[in-house]
């Protein structure tokens, strides 16, 4: 048996709510689901500046869920100024303030990921001073070229 | 105006108050998910809502008026048990529904029909049960209803037929469409519902937004090095639900801001402590199960 061969035609042109995906199981509400995975492909590209989303009720069809909660999520999302919507042309992802709505949601993300660092620390027993040790290791470890103040 | 306003609904039979003042709207535009244990009341509310059970206090109006023989025509239905006729065809079915419905849509109907792989020579009496349940479905959604009263419509089917009229109810919802439905399956509730009622015993013990539920709903859940303590105060505030206390295992259930709460049991030094976010099916059991000691 020979490698599979990846032939042209499988590259299909995949349609934009084809990149979203909900997982009703899930505690997290299924709009913050959905507004959490537009908010993240705009911030990694996948989702380019000006490109139209899907209408509504092509999203509710397209991921079998209640129209209201896709445009919950839009109307959040227009709110965050990450999309705009004009009237009888749909949605887009907006020019320019998508930007800076991904640098916050990085900064959200990496704030949590310490935060749960800190406490489970603290679990282990790991004092402040003693988390600040292994916290300036770390940034040793991944800035290695970086001059810091030593205290 | 709400598609279906249900106010004040009592029905007793003999001495079983089966629906216990029972109100409940569902505006236009959104879908309500029905949910409750086995003889909760659903049936016997959905009967009251098609006109097959007289109230026996309390109104039921579809459209803002009382529901009459002309309500039929822009509301489409699935009871429980089909008020289909033993010894009509498929075809025979499509044919009265198409004389007496104004928006019938045959080839709507013909393509539902396909979908769910209808015979139309078929006689209701040789249907099974899914079957029959599937030409309800058929339709009720050939003639274009604007509001929908559905009984556990994917009782009795496969999944792939459960899978189609789930698709069929978030069309109609896209569509604008007002849809009340009851289903044992959560996982299609929270699809295809934006809100939730859940009934228990007759009467409402649950009600509300789907995403909102599941976003105010908590559990504050810390792992102790000992025995769990129990903690002082919590129980009188108004945010917390329940609390369980299990070995080590501490769980609080918390309905909104859970800050305070993590606080509190953070200062009796737990060896972890976790905010955990309930699924619809954990916020449904919780209804059922309050009070249940």
């Amino acid at each position: 048996m020979g490698r599979p061969v990846l032939r042209t035609e499988e590259f299909v042109e995949t349609s934009v709510s084809a990149r979203f995906t909900v997982d009703p199981r899930n505690g997290v509400p299924l709009y913050l689901q959905l507004i959490e995975q537009i908010k993240r492909a705009v911030a990694l590209g996948t989702l380019a500046s000006g490109e139209q989303l899907p209408t509504v009720k092509a999203l509710a069809v397209d991921l079998t869920i209640n129209p209201n909660t896709v445009a919950r999520a839009y109307r959040e999302l227009e709110r965050d100024r990450v999309i705009e919507t004009s009237p009888g042309r749909g949605s887009f992802v907006r020019a320019g303030g998508a930007a800076a709505e991904a640098q916050q949601a990085g900064v959200d993300v990496a704030a949590g990921v310490l935060s749960e660092a800190v406490r489970e620390s603290r679990a282990l027993g790991i004092d402040a001073s003693g988390q600040r040790v292994l916290f300036e290791r770390a940034l040793a470890r991944w800035f290695p070229s970086e001059e810091r103040d030593s205290t | 105006m709400n598609a279906i306003a249900i106010d004040h609904l009592t029905k007793i039979y003999g001495s079983q108050r089966s629906v216990d003042d029972l109100s409940l709207t569902v505006g236009e535009g959104s879908v309500c998910g029905l949910l409750g244990p086995n003889g909760a009341g659903k049936s016997t509310t959905f009967k009251c809502l098609l006109a097959l059970a007289r109230p026996t206090s309390g109104t039921v109006e579809v459209a803002g008026a009382p529901v009459t023989p002309a309500t039929f025509q822009y509301l489409g239905y699935v009871p429980e048990t089909s008020a289909l006729y033993e010894k009509f065809t498929v075809a025979d079915h499509l044919e009265a529904t198409r004389r007496a419905y104004e928006m019938f849509d045959p080839a709507r109907a013909a393509e539902l029909a396909a979908t769910f792989k209808l015979d139309s020579k078929k006689r209701v009496g040789k249907l099974s049960k899914g079957q029959r349940t599937a030409l309800a479905i058929v339709l009720a959604f050939s003639i274009r209803p604007r509001i929908f009263v559905l009984d556990e419509p994917a009782s009795g089917l496969d999944p792939m037929f459960q899978r189609a009229v789930l698709d069929l109810i978030i069309d109609a919802a896209a569509g604008g469409a007002s849809i009340l439905f009851s289903s044992h399956q959560i996982g299609q509730v929270e699809r295809a519902a934006d809100s939730i009622a859940v009934l228990k015993g007759g009467k409402l013990v649950l009600r509300g937004d789907i995403d909102t539920l599941k976003g105010d709903e908590k559990v504050v859940e810390a792992i102790f090095p000992g025995d769990a303590p129990s903690p002082n105060g919590l129980a009188q505030d108004p945010r917390v639900r329940r609390i369980e206390r299990n070995g080590r295992i501490l769980r609080v259930h918390v309905t909104g801001d859970a800050d305070g709460v993590v606080r509190t049991i953070d200062a009796l030094s737990p060896r972890t402590i976790d905010v955990l976010d309930l699924s619809l099916e954990d916020i449904f059991l919780g209804a059922v199960n309050d009070g249940v000691a």
